[in-house]
Protein backbone atom coordinates (compact mmCIF):
# COMPACT_ATOMS: atom_id res chain seq x y z
CA UNK A 1 0.00 0.00 0.00
CA UNK A 2 1.10 3.39 -1.35
CA UNK A 3 2.08 6.08 1.95
CA UNK A 4 1.48 9.68 1.29
CA UNK A 5 3.29 12.38 3.22
CA UNK A 6 0.24 14.19 1.72
CA UNK A 7 -3.04 13.05 0.42
CA UNK A 8 -5.88 14.99 -0.89
CA UNK A 9 -8.94 14.25 -1.79
CA UNK A 10 -10.32 16.76 -4.29
CA UNK A 11 -8.87 18.61 -7.57
CA UNK A 12 -10.07 21.91 -7.57
CA UNK A 13 -9.46 25.37 -6.13
CA UNK A 14 -9.00 24.40 -2.50
CA UNK A 15 -6.73 21.27 -3.98
CA UNK A 16 -4.33 23.05 -6.02
CA UNK A 17 -3.66 26.07 -3.89
CA UNK A 18 -2.97 23.94 -1.38
CA UNK A 19 -0.73 21.84 -2.71
CA UNK A 20 1.09 24.94 -3.98
CA UNK A 21 1.55 26.09 -0.72
CA UNK A 22 2.87 22.68 0.47
CA UNK A 23 5.40 22.65 -2.68
CA UNK A 24 6.98 25.50 -1.60
CA UNK A 25 7.44 24.41 1.67
CA UNK A 26 8.31 20.93 0.97
CA UNK A 27 9.83 20.27 -2.18
CA UNK A 28 10.58 16.42 -1.77
CA UNK A 29 6.68 14.98 0.75
CA UNK A 30 4.71 12.91 -1.24
CA UNK A 31 1.58 14.01 -2.58
CA UNK A 32 -0.73 12.13 -3.48
CA UNK A 33 -4.42 13.47 -5.10
CA UNK A 34 -7.48 11.51 -5.29
CA UNK A 35 -10.55 13.06 -7.36
CA UNK A 36 -13.36 11.20 -9.42
CA UNK A 37 -13.52 13.49 -12.59
CA UNK A 38 -11.02 12.34 -15.26
CA UNK A 39 -9.88 15.93 -15.90
CA UNK A 40 -6.88 17.79 -14.76
CA UNK A 41 -7.97 20.57 -12.32
CA UNK A 42 -9.99 22.95 -13.71
CA UNK A 43 -11.90 25.56 -13.22
CA UNK A 44 -15.23 24.92 -12.61
CA UNK A 45 -16.67 29.06 -13.18
CA UNK A 46 -15.26 29.10 -16.45
CA UNK A 47 -18.00 26.18 -18.07
CA UNK A 48 -20.21 28.93 -18.75
CA UNK A 49 -17.83 30.78 -20.83
CA UNK A 50 -16.84 27.36 -22.75
CA UNK A 51 -20.72 26.87 -23.32
CA UNK A 52 -21.08 30.40 -24.55
CA UNK A 53 -18.07 29.93 -26.70
CA UNK A 54 -16.13 32.64 -25.08
CA UNK A 55 -13.29 29.85 -24.52
CA UNK A 56 -11.79 26.70 -26.05
CA UNK A 57 -11.17 23.94 -23.96
CA UNK A 58 -7.98 24.43 -23.46
CA UNK A 59 -8.42 27.50 -21.54
CA UNK A 60 -10.50 26.09 -19.07
CA UNK A 61 -6.90 24.48 -17.23
CA UNK A 62 -6.43 26.64 -14.43
CA UNK A 63 -2.83 24.98 -14.15
CA UNK A 64 -0.27 23.89 -17.36
CA UNK A 65 -0.45 19.94 -18.38
CA UNK A 66 2.81 19.10 -16.27
CA UNK A 67 1.67 20.78 -13.13
CA UNK A 68 0.86 16.98 -11.30
CA UNK A 69 4.44 16.08 -12.72
CA UNK A 70 6.18 19.21 -11.84
CA UNK A 71 4.62 19.38 -8.52
CA UNK A 72 5.71 15.89 -7.68
CA UNK A 73 2.36 15.32 -7.51
CA UNK A 74 0.93 11.31 -7.97
CA UNK A 75 -2.77 12.01 -9.69
CA UNK A 76 -5.51 9.47 -9.55
CA UNK A 77 -8.05 10.90 -11.77
CA UNK A 78 -11.42 8.74 -11.57
CA UNK A 79 -10.68 7.10 -8.17
CA UNK A 80 -13.29 8.72 -6.15
CA UNK A 81 -12.44 8.07 -2.13
CA UNK A 82 -15.38 6.10 -0.93
CA UNK A 83 -13.76 6.17 3.21
CA UNK A 84 -11.53 7.69 5.07
CA UNK A 85 -9.71 6.39 8.45
CA UNK A 86 -8.55 8.56 10.76
CA UNK A 87 -7.49 6.08 13.21
CA UNK A 88 -6.04 3.80 10.66
CA UNK A 89 -4.76 6.98 8.50
CA UNK A 90 -5.86 5.30 5.13
CA UNK A 91 -8.38 6.53 2.28
CA UNK A 92 -10.08 3.68 0.13
CA UNK A 93 -11.26 4.39 -3.07
CA UNK A 94 -14.18 2.95 -5.33
CA UNK A 95 -12.39 0.98 -6.92
CA UNK A 96 -10.66 -0.40 -3.49
CA UNK A 97 -7.69 0.36 -3.58
CA UNK A 98 -6.29 1.91 -0.40
CA UNK A 99 -3.95 4.77 0.74
CA UNK A 100 -2.14 5.55 3.53
CA UNK A 101 -1.14 9.25 4.77
CA UNK A 102 0.37 11.07 7.42
CA UNK A 103 -1.73 14.03 6.72
CA UNK A 104 -4.87 14.33 4.75
CA UNK A 105 -6.95 17.69 3.24
CA UNK A 106 -10.49 16.67 2.48
CA UNK A 107 -11.61 19.50 -0.47
CA UNK A 108 -14.28 17.81 -1.83
CA UNK A 109 -16.26 21.12 -2.44
CA UNK A 110 -20.32 21.37 -3.32
CA UNK A 111 -22.89 19.08 -4.80
CA UNK A 112 -26.04 20.03 -6.25
CA UNK A 113 -28.83 20.09 -3.96
CA UNK A 114 -32.29 18.88 -5.59
CA UNK A 115 -35.60 19.96 -3.89
CA UNK A 116 -38.62 17.26 -4.02
CA UNK A 117 -40.64 18.50 -6.90
CA UNK A 118 -43.15 15.78 -7.93
CA UNK A 119 -42.10 14.30 -11.26
CA UNK A 120 -38.62 15.12 -11.53
CA UNK A 121 -37.37 11.56 -11.90
CA UNK A 122 -39.33 11.39 -15.00
CA UNK A 123 -36.92 14.15 -16.51
CA UNK A 124 -33.53 13.94 -17.75
CA UNK A 125 -32.55 17.01 -16.45
CA UNK A 126 -29.17 18.31 -16.19
CA UNK A 127 -27.10 20.02 -13.43
CA UNK A 128 -24.54 23.32 -14.51
CA UNK A 129 -21.74 23.02 -12.05
CA UNK A 130 -19.11 20.69 -14.11
CA UNK A 131 -17.48 20.24 -17.56
CA UNK A 132 -19.59 16.74 -18.31
CA UNK A 133 -22.39 19.31 -17.36
CA UNK A 134 -21.15 21.90 -19.64
CA UNK A 135 -20.48 19.02 -22.68
CA UNK A 136 -24.16 17.63 -21.63
CA UNK A 137 -25.28 21.13 -22.41
CA UNK A 138 -23.50 21.87 -25.83
CA UNK A 139 -24.54 18.40 -27.07
CA UNK A 140 -28.66 19.69 -26.09
CA UNK A 141 -27.74 23.17 -27.49
CA UNK A 142 -26.60 21.89 -30.67
CA UNK A 143 -30.25 22.78 -32.51
CA UNK A 144 -32.14 25.65 -31.43
CA UNK A 145 -34.19 24.60 -28.00
CA UNK A 146 -36.84 26.10 -25.69
CA UNK A 147 -34.58 25.50 -22.00
CA UNK A 148 -35.72 26.23 -18.80
CA UNK A 149 -33.88 27.26 -15.80
CA UNK A 150 -35.10 26.61 -12.53
CA UNK A 151 -33.38 28.86 -9.60
CA UNK A 152 -31.58 32.23 -10.36
CA UNK A 153 -29.03 31.96 -7.78
CA UNK A 154 -25.29 32.42 -9.69
CA UNK A 155 -25.49 28.99 -11.34
CA UNK A 156 -28.82 29.37 -12.72
CA UNK A 157 -28.07 32.85 -13.92
CA UNK A 158 -24.71 31.67 -15.72
CA UNK A 159 -26.47 28.58 -17.25
CA UNK A 160 -29.53 31.05 -18.36
CA UNK A 161 -26.49 33.23 -20.11
CA UNK A 162 -24.92 30.36 -21.87
CA UNK A 163 -27.80 29.06 -23.01
CA UNK A 164 -28.80 32.24 -24.20
CA UNK A 165 -25.88 32.27 -25.95
CA UNK A 166 -26.01 28.84 -27.41
CA UNK A 167 -29.44 30.63 -28.89
CA UNK A 168 -32.33 28.94 -26.85
CA UNK A 169 -34.92 30.56 -25.53
CA UNK A 170 -34.18 30.77 -22.28
CA UNK A 171 -36.65 30.54 -18.98
CA UNK A 172 -35.81 31.48 -16.15
CA UNK A 173 -37.71 30.28 -12.95
CA UNK A 174 -37.17 31.67 -9.32
CA UNK A 175 -39.17 31.06 -6.17
CA UNK A 176 -37.94 34.18 -4.23
CA UNK A 177 -39.12 37.54 -5.28
CA UNK A 178 -35.70 38.46 -7.45
CA UNK A 179 -32.70 37.04 -9.56
CA UNK A 180 -29.46 36.57 -7.59
CA UNK A 181 -31.34 37.32 -4.05
CA UNK A 182 -28.28 36.29 -2.26
CA UNK A 183 -25.13 37.73 -4.31
CA UNK A 184 -27.19 41.04 -4.88
CA UNK A 185 -29.13 43.68 -3.36
CA UNK A 186 -32.86 44.45 -4.94
CA UNK A 187 -31.99 47.17 -7.20
CA UNK A 188 -28.97 45.33 -8.77
CA UNK A 189 -30.92 42.27 -9.13
CA UNK A 190 -33.21 44.07 -11.00
CA UNK A 191 -30.86 45.75 -13.42
CA UNK A 192 -29.32 42.72 -13.65
CA UNK A 193 -32.93 41.04 -14.79
CA UNK A 194 -33.74 43.99 -17.10
CA UNK A 195 -30.72 43.32 -18.70
CA UNK A 196 -31.25 39.45 -19.18
CA UNK A 197 -35.16 40.65 -20.11
CA UNK A 198 -33.66 43.07 -22.59
CA UNK A 199 -31.96 40.06 -24.26
CA UNK A 200 -35.26 38.18 -24.68
CA UNK A 201 -34.36 35.76 -21.58
CA UNK A 202 -37.72 35.06 -20.10
CA UNK A 203 -37.21 35.73 -15.89
CA UNK A 204 -39.93 34.52 -13.68
CA UNK A 205 -39.95 35.23 -10.19
CA UNK A 206 -41.75 34.72 -7.09
CA UNK A 207 -43.10 31.40 -8.25
CA UNK A 208 -42.00 27.50 -7.61
CA UNK A 209 -42.42 24.82 -9.77
CA UNK A 210 -45.23 22.26 -8.55
CA UNK A 211 -44.46 19.47 -10.40
CA UNK A 212 -43.08 18.14 -13.65
CA UNK A 213 -44.26 16.23 -16.08
CA UNK A 214 -41.53 14.29 -18.39
CA UNK A 215 -42.14 14.07 -22.25
CA UNK A 216 -39.67 11.41 -22.65
CA UNK A 217 -35.50 12.44 -22.64
CA UNK A 218 -34.89 15.54 -21.92
CA UNK A 219 -38.14 17.22 -22.71
CA UNK A 220 -40.86 17.93 -20.39
CA UNK A 221 -43.23 20.88 -18.74
CA UNK A 222 -43.25 22.51 -15.73
CA UNK A 223 -46.09 23.55 -13.72
CA UNK A 224 -46.01 26.68 -11.52
CA UNK A 225 -47.66 27.37 -8.17
CA UNK A 226 -50.15 29.55 -10.38
CA UNK A 227 -51.23 26.94 -12.75
CA UNK A 228 -48.79 28.26 -15.74
CA UNK A 229 -47.61 25.27 -18.02
CA UNK A 230 -43.97 25.68 -19.15
CA UNK A 231 -42.93 23.05 -21.81
CA UNK A 232 -39.45 22.92 -22.30
CA UNK A 233 -36.77 21.17 -24.75
CA UNK A 234 -33.78 20.93 -21.67
CA UNK A 235 -34.30 21.46 -18.32
CA UNK A 236 -31.17 22.67 -16.10
CA UNK A 237 -31.89 22.20 -12.10
CA UNK A 238 -29.96 25.41 -10.53
CA UNK A 239 -31.93 25.28 -7.07
CA UNK A 240 -28.95 25.59 -4.83
CA UNK A 241 -25.90 23.47 -3.88
CA UNK A 242 -24.66 21.59 -0.40
CA UNK A 243 -21.44 20.81 0.97
CA UNK A 244 -20.07 17.12 0.32
CA UNK A 245 -19.46 16.00 3.78
CA UNK A 246 -20.37 12.49 3.18
CA UNK A 247 -16.63 11.47 3.67
CA UNK A 248 -16.22 13.66 7.09
CA UNK A 249 -19.14 12.48 8.44
CA UNK A 250 -19.00 8.81 8.04
CA UNK A 251 -15.70 9.48 9.63
CA UNK A 252 -16.89 10.57 12.86
CA UNK A 253 -15.69 14.38 12.31
CA UNK A 254 -17.99 17.24 12.85
CA UNK A 255 -19.66 18.32 10.14
CA UNK A 256 -22.80 20.24 10.63
CA UNK A 257 -23.89 22.11 7.63
CA UNK A 258 -20.54 22.38 6.19
CA UNK A 259 -17.04 20.42 7.83
CA UNK A 260 -15.84 22.24 11.19
CA UNK A 261 -12.15 23.49 10.84
CA UNK A 262 -10.24 25.38 13.46
CA UNK A 263 -7.89 28.31 12.41
CA UNK A 264 -5.22 26.12 10.88
CA UNK A 265 -8.04 24.67 8.42
CA UNK A 266 -7.68 21.47 11.02
CA UNK A 267 -10.67 19.37 11.68
CA UNK A 268 -11.33 17.22 14.82
CA UNK A 269 -8.64 14.82 13.56
CA UNK A 270 -5.00 16.13 14.22
CA UNK A 271 -3.58 15.31 10.69
CA UNK A 272 -6.81 15.60 8.77
CA UNK A 273 -7.44 19.09 7.06
CA UNK A 274 -10.53 20.76 5.22
CA UNK A 275 -10.53 23.17 2.70
CA UNK A 276 -12.94 24.99 -0.17
CA UNK A 277 -16.93 24.76 -0.53
CA UNK A 278 -17.99 22.05 2.01
CA UNK A 279 -16.21 23.89 4.92
CA UNK A 280 -17.49 26.56 7.53
CA UNK A 281 -14.20 28.85 8.07
CA UNK A 282 -14.77 32.59 9.54
CA UNK A 283 -16.32 34.54 7.89
CA UNK A 284 -14.20 38.35 9.05
CA UNK A 285 -18.00 40.45 8.70
CA UNK A 286 -19.83 37.76 10.25
CA UNK A 287 -17.82 37.39 12.95
CA UNK A 288 -18.26 33.67 12.57
CA UNK A 289 -17.82 30.38 10.52
CA UNK A 290 -20.03 30.48 7.09
CA UNK A 291 -19.46 28.25 4.22
CA UNK A 292 -18.41 30.99 1.34
CA UNK A 293 -18.91 28.23 -1.71
CA UNK A 294 -16.65 30.57 -3.61
CA UNK A 295 -13.68 30.08 -5.75
CA UNK A 296 -11.65 32.87 -4.31
CA UNK A 297 -12.15 31.65 -0.87
CA UNK A 298 -11.69 28.14 -1.71
CA UNK A 299 -8.54 29.19 -2.89
CA UNK A 300 -7.26 30.50 -0.07
CA UNK A 301 -8.30 28.50 2.15
CA UNK A 302 -6.41 25.92 0.27
CA UNK A 303 -3.53 27.74 0.46
CA UNK A 304 -3.70 28.17 4.18
CA UNK A 305 -4.44 24.20 4.63
CA UNK A 306 -1.57 23.99 2.81
CA UNK A 307 1.01 25.71 5.02
CA UNK A 308 0.07 24.42 7.80
CA UNK A 309 -0.26 20.80 6.26
CA UNK A 310 3.27 21.54 5.89
CA UNK A 311 4.16 22.39 9.29
CA UNK A 312 3.90 26.36 9.05
CA UNK A 313 1.26 27.18 11.64
CA UNK A 314 -0.33 29.87 9.89
CA UNK A 315 -3.80 30.80 10.89
CA UNK A 316 -6.50 31.55 7.92
CA UNK A 317 -6.76 35.88 7.90
CA UNK A 318 -10.83 35.02 7.13
CA UNK A 319 -12.68 36.10 4.22
CA UNK A 320 -15.89 37.33 3.35
CA UNK A 321 -18.96 36.65 0.70
CA UNK A 322 -17.49 38.19 -2.62
CA UNK A 323 -18.88 38.31 -5.98
CA UNK A 324 -18.17 38.92 -9.29
CA UNK A 325 -20.40 38.89 -12.58
CA UNK A 326 -21.30 40.38 -15.58
CA UNK A 327 -24.49 39.59 -17.59
CA UNK A 328 -25.13 41.47 -21.14
CA UNK A 329 -22.71 44.46 -20.85
CA UNK A 330 -23.60 45.01 -16.44
CA UNK A 331 -20.72 44.05 -14.44
CA UNK A 332 -21.58 43.61 -10.95
CA UNK A 333 -19.46 43.40 -7.84
CA UNK A 334 -20.45 42.86 -4.12
CA UNK A 335 -18.56 41.98 -0.98
CA UNK A 336 -20.12 41.29 2.65
CA UNK A 337 -22.85 42.27 3.68
CA UNK A 338 -25.10 43.62 0.58
CA UNK A 339 -28.61 43.26 2.17
CA UNK A 340 -28.44 44.47 5.56
CA UNK A 341 -30.38 42.22 7.81
CA UNK A 342 -31.95 44.88 10.33
CA UNK A 343 -32.01 48.04 11.09
CA UNK A 344 -28.52 48.65 13.02
CA UNK A 345 -26.80 49.19 9.81
CA UNK A 346 -26.46 52.39 7.49
CA UNK A 347 -26.56 51.99 3.94
CA UNK A 348 -25.49 54.73 1.58
CA UNK A 349 -26.24 54.54 -2.38
CA UNK A 350 -25.65 56.29 -5.40
CA UNK A 351 -27.00 55.98 -8.79
CA UNK A 352 -26.08 58.03 -12.25
CA UNK A 353 -25.49 57.24 -15.44
CA UNK A 354 -22.56 55.42 -14.52
CA UNK A 355 -24.59 52.72 -12.45
CA UNK A 356 -25.20 51.95 -9.45
CA UNK A 357 -22.77 51.94 -6.14
CA UNK A 358 -23.85 50.71 -2.41
CA UNK A 359 -21.87 51.20 0.53
CA UNK A 360 -23.51 48.90 4.03
CA UNK A 361 -21.94 50.21 7.36
CA UNK A 362 -22.15 49.47 10.87
CA UNK A 363 -21.58 52.03 12.97
CA UNK A 364 -17.75 53.60 11.44
CA UNK A 365 -17.17 50.02 9.63
CA UNK A 366 -17.58 49.40 6.40
CA UNK A 367 -19.31 45.81 6.35
CA UNK A 368 -20.26 45.59 2.62
CA UNK A 369 -20.28 47.10 -0.94
CA UNK A 370 -21.75 46.56 -4.01
CA UNK A 371 -20.81 48.19 -7.42
CA UNK A 372 -23.18 48.09 -11.31
CA UNK A 373 -21.39 49.49 -14.00
CA UNK A 374 -18.54 51.14 -13.29
CA UNK A 375 -16.19 48.54 -10.71
CA UNK A 376 -13.27 50.27 -11.36
CA UNK A 377 -11.22 50.37 -7.63
CA UNK A 378 -14.15 48.30 -6.04
CA UNK A 379 -11.18 45.96 -4.34
CA UNK A 380 -10.25 49.38 -1.96
CA UNK A 381 -13.61 48.84 -0.59
CA UNK A 382 -13.08 45.49 -0.41
CA UNK A 383 -9.68 45.35 1.75
CA UNK A 384 -11.58 48.27 3.89
CA UNK A 385 -14.55 45.79 4.38
CA UNK A 386 -11.71 42.68 5.45
CA UNK A 387 -9.46 45.19 7.17
CA UNK A 388 -12.49 46.35 9.67
CA UNK A 389 -10.97 49.90 9.13
CA UNK A 390 -12.86 52.30 11.07
CA UNK A 391 -13.91 54.49 7.58
CA UNK A 392 -15.69 57.37 9.64
CA UNK A 393 -13.72 60.12 8.37
CA UNK A 394 -14.61 58.56 4.52
CA UNK A 395 -17.68 58.11 4.32
CA UNK A 396 -19.02 61.02 2.21
CA UNK A 397 -16.38 59.68 -0.42
CA UNK A 398 -16.75 56.41 0.00
CA UNK A 399 -18.73 56.20 -3.18
CA UNK A 400 -17.36 58.82 -5.15
CA UNK A 401 -15.05 57.99 -8.59
CA UNK A 402 -12.14 59.32 -7.13
CA UNK A 403 -12.21 57.68 -3.58
CA UNK A 404 -9.21 55.63 -3.18
CA UNK A 405 -6.00 56.11 -0.93
CA UNK A 406 -6.10 59.68 -1.06
CA UNK A 407 -8.86 59.90 0.92
CA UNK A 408 -6.71 57.88 3.57
CA UNK A 409 -4.65 59.41 6.41
CA UNK A 410 -1.61 59.84 5.06
CA UNK A 411 0.57 57.27 7.68
CA UNK A 412 -1.96 54.98 6.62
CA UNK A 413 -1.89 55.61 2.97
CA UNK A 414 1.88 55.41 3.09
CA UNK A 415 1.97 51.99 4.83
CA UNK A 416 -0.30 50.21 3.02
CA UNK A 417 1.73 51.94 -0.69
CA UNK A 418 5.37 51.22 0.68
CA UNK A 419 4.61 47.71 2.29
CA UNK A 420 1.74 46.41 -0.18
CA UNK A 421 0.14 45.58 2.64
CA UNK A 422 -3.60 45.68 2.26
CA UNK A 423 -6.32 43.61 2.79
CA UNK A 424 -6.05 40.42 4.15
CA UNK A 425 -2.90 41.96 6.93
CA UNK A 426 -2.77 38.88 8.93
CA UNK A 427 -0.97 37.03 5.88
CA UNK A 428 1.84 39.52 5.98
CA UNK A 429 1.97 39.88 9.63
CA UNK A 430 1.81 35.80 10.05
CA UNK A 431 4.82 35.93 7.90
CA UNK A 432 6.87 38.38 9.06
CA UNK A 433 6.51 36.48 12.51
CA UNK A 434 7.27 32.50 10.59
CA UNK A 435 10.37 34.33 9.41
CA UNK B 1 11.18 45.68 -8.02
CA UNK B 2 8.76 48.11 -6.75
CA UNK B 3 7.92 51.53 -7.86
CA UNK B 4 7.04 53.83 -4.41
CA UNK B 5 5.09 57.36 -5.27
CA UNK B 6 6.88 60.70 -3.66
CA UNK B 7 3.68 62.62 -3.15
CA UNK B 8 5.94 65.25 -2.14
CA UNK B 9 7.54 65.98 -5.10
CA UNK B 10 4.45 64.95 -7.12
CA UNK B 11 2.79 67.74 -9.41
CA UNK B 12 -0.36 65.91 -10.54
CA UNK B 13 0.51 66.43 -14.57
CA UNK B 14 -0.30 62.84 -15.09
CA UNK B 15 2.14 62.49 -17.65
CA UNK B 16 3.01 59.15 -16.01
CA UNK B 17 -0.36 57.79 -17.09
CA UNK B 18 0.09 59.08 -20.63
CA UNK B 19 3.39 57.56 -20.94
CA UNK B 20 2.16 53.88 -19.30
CA UNK B 21 -0.68 54.50 -22.21
CA UNK B 22 1.91 54.91 -24.83
CA UNK B 23 4.05 51.95 -23.96
CA UNK B 24 1.40 49.84 -23.76
CA UNK B 25 0.29 50.73 -27.03
CA UNK B 26 0.62 48.56 -30.79
CA UNK B 27 3.11 51.69 -31.70
CA UNK B 28 4.50 53.00 -28.67
CA UNK B 29 4.37 56.18 -30.97
CA UNK B 30 2.19 58.68 -28.70
CA UNK B 31 -0.14 60.34 -31.47
CA UNK B 32 -0.95 57.16 -33.24
CA UNK B 33 -1.42 55.80 -29.63
CA UNK B 34 -3.65 58.34 -28.54
CA UNK B 35 -5.00 59.18 -32.29
CA UNK B 36 -5.58 56.10 -34.85
CA UNK B 37 -4.63 53.16 -32.30
CA UNK B 38 -7.76 51.07 -29.84
CA UNK B 39 -6.22 53.08 -26.59
CA UNK B 40 -5.26 50.53 -23.75
CA UNK B 41 -6.26 51.28 -20.14
CA UNK B 42 -3.57 53.26 -18.23
CA UNK B 43 -1.81 51.00 -15.82
CA UNK B 44 -0.82 54.00 -13.04
CA UNK B 45 -4.06 56.12 -11.64
CA UNK B 46 -2.98 59.78 -10.43
CA UNK B 47 -5.19 60.17 -6.96
CA UNK B 48 -5.74 64.18 -6.36
CA UNK B 49 -7.31 66.14 -3.85
CA UNK B 50 -6.55 69.82 -3.07
CA UNK B 51 -2.68 69.81 -3.13
CA UNK B 52 -2.10 66.41 -2.61
CA UNK B 53 -1.44 63.77 -5.40
CA UNK B 54 0.36 60.72 -5.93
CA UNK B 55 0.44 57.91 -8.74
CA UNK B 56 -0.23 54.66 -8.23
CA UNK B 57 0.22 51.28 -9.62
CA UNK B 58 0.03 47.74 -8.94
CA UNK B 59 2.05 46.65 -5.73
CA UNK B 60 3.01 43.24 -6.77
CA UNK B 61 2.24 41.88 -3.41
CA UNK B 62 3.78 39.02 -1.87
CA UNK B 63 0.49 37.64 -1.38
CA UNK B 64 -1.31 39.03 -3.93
CA UNK B 65 -4.71 38.49 -3.54
CA UNK B 66 -5.81 38.60 -7.23
CA UNK B 67 -3.34 35.96 -7.56
CA UNK B 68 -4.89 33.50 -5.04
CA UNK B 69 -8.88 34.85 -6.48
CA UNK B 70 -8.10 34.61 -10.51
CA UNK B 71 -10.87 32.27 -11.48
CA UNK B 72 -8.65 30.76 -15.07
CA UNK B 73 -5.06 31.12 -13.67
CA UNK B 74 -4.13 34.56 -15.86
CA UNK B 75 -2.77 36.27 -13.06
CA UNK B 76 0.63 34.91 -11.77
CA UNK B 77 3.32 35.96 -9.74
CA UNK B 78 6.97 34.85 -11.15
CA UNK B 79 8.47 33.12 -8.09
CA UNK B 80 12.07 34.64 -9.30
CA UNK B 81 11.25 37.88 -9.71
CA UNK B 82 8.07 38.47 -7.69
CA UNK B 83 6.27 40.29 -10.36
CA UNK B 84 2.47 40.01 -11.22
CA UNK B 85 1.40 40.00 -14.56
CA UNK B 86 -2.00 38.45 -15.70
CA UNK B 87 -1.71 36.32 -19.05
CA UNK B 88 -4.86 38.06 -21.47
CA UNK B 89 -4.53 34.46 -23.33
CA UNK B 90 -6.15 32.86 -19.93
CA UNK B 91 -8.06 35.74 -18.66
CA UNK B 92 -11.46 35.89 -19.59
CA UNK B 93 -12.40 38.98 -17.84
CA UNK B 94 -14.40 37.33 -14.45
CA UNK B 95 -13.26 40.66 -12.61
CA UNK B 96 -12.79 38.80 -9.72
CA UNK B 97 -8.95 40.37 -9.68
CA UNK B 98 -10.82 43.76 -9.77
CA UNK B 99 -12.57 43.01 -6.67
CA UNK B 100 -9.99 41.92 -4.28
CA UNK B 101 -7.21 44.62 -5.62
CA UNK B 102 -6.65 46.79 -2.28
CA UNK B 103 -4.69 49.11 -4.24
CA UNK B 104 -7.34 49.13 -7.23
CA UNK B 105 -4.71 48.43 -9.56
CA UNK B 106 -6.16 46.53 -11.75
CA UNK B 107 -8.55 47.68 -14.72
CA UNK B 108 -11.35 46.28 -17.58
CA UNK B 109 -8.86 46.16 -20.62
CA UNK B 110 -11.39 45.73 -23.34
CA UNK B 111 -10.10 46.94 -26.43
CA UNK B 112 -9.89 43.57 -28.17
CA UNK B 113 -11.69 41.31 -25.89
CA UNK B 114 -12.53 41.20 -22.59
CA UNK B 115 -9.60 41.10 -20.12
CA UNK B 116 -7.84 42.83 -17.46
CA UNK B 117 -4.75 45.58 -17.38
CA UNK B 118 -2.66 45.59 -15.04
CA UNK B 119 1.28 47.04 -14.54
CA UNK B 120 3.67 44.50 -15.99
CA UNK B 121 6.51 46.97 -14.58
CA UNK B 122 7.14 47.50 -18.88
CA UNK B 123 9.47 43.90 -19.05
CA UNK B 124 10.95 45.87 -22.21
CA UNK B 125 12.37 48.44 -20.80
CA UNK B 126 15.32 49.09 -18.05
CA UNK B 127 13.40 51.72 -16.33
CA UNK B 128 9.52 51.38 -15.93
CA UNK B 129 7.76 54.34 -18.45
CA UNK B 130 5.79 56.33 -15.47
CA UNK B 131 9.49 56.31 -13.49
CA UNK B 132 11.18 57.12 -16.64
CA UNK B 133 8.80 60.18 -18.20
CA UNK B 134 7.97 61.45 -14.43
CA UNK B 135 9.30 65.19 -14.58
CA UNK B 136 10.02 65.65 -10.99
CA UNK B 137 10.74 61.83 -9.79
CA UNK B 138 7.57 61.47 -7.76
CA UNK B 139 7.91 58.03 -8.62
CA UNK B 140 10.91 55.80 -7.77
CA UNK B 141 11.85 52.44 -8.39
CA UNK B 142 12.73 50.56 -5.36
CA UNK B 143 15.29 47.09 -5.65
CA UNK B 144 14.64 44.63 -3.25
Amino acid sequence: METYDYAVVGNSAAAINAIDAIRERDPEGSIGLFCEEKYRCYSRPLISYLVAGEIRARGMYYRPANYYQRMKVDFHPGERVVSISPARKTLTTAGKAKARWRRLLLATGFAPFFPPIEGLEEVAYITFISWDDAKRMLGLTSRKVNALVIGAGLIGMKAAEALHARGAEVTVVEKLDRVLPLALDERASDLVAERCREAHIDIITGLSVSRLEGRGGNKGMAVLEDGANLHFDLLVMAVGVRPRTELAAAAGLPCERGMEVDEYQRTASRDIYAAGDAVKAMDVVLGEPSINALWPVAALQGKYAGMNMAGEETPYPGCNSMNAVEFFGLPVLSAGIVNPPDRGYQVITRRDDTGYRKAVLQGDVLVGMLMAGRIERAGILTSLIQEKANVKRMKKSLLDEGFGHINLPPAVRKERIEGAVAGLKLTQDAKTRGG
Amino acid sequence: MRIIPREEYCIGCRLCEIHCIVQHSRSKDIIKAFKKEKRPVKRVEVEEEGHVSFALQCRHCDEAPCVTACLSGAMQRDAKTGVVTNDPDRCVGCWTCILVCPFGAVRRDEIDRRVVGKCDLCPDLDVPACVANCPNEALVLVEE
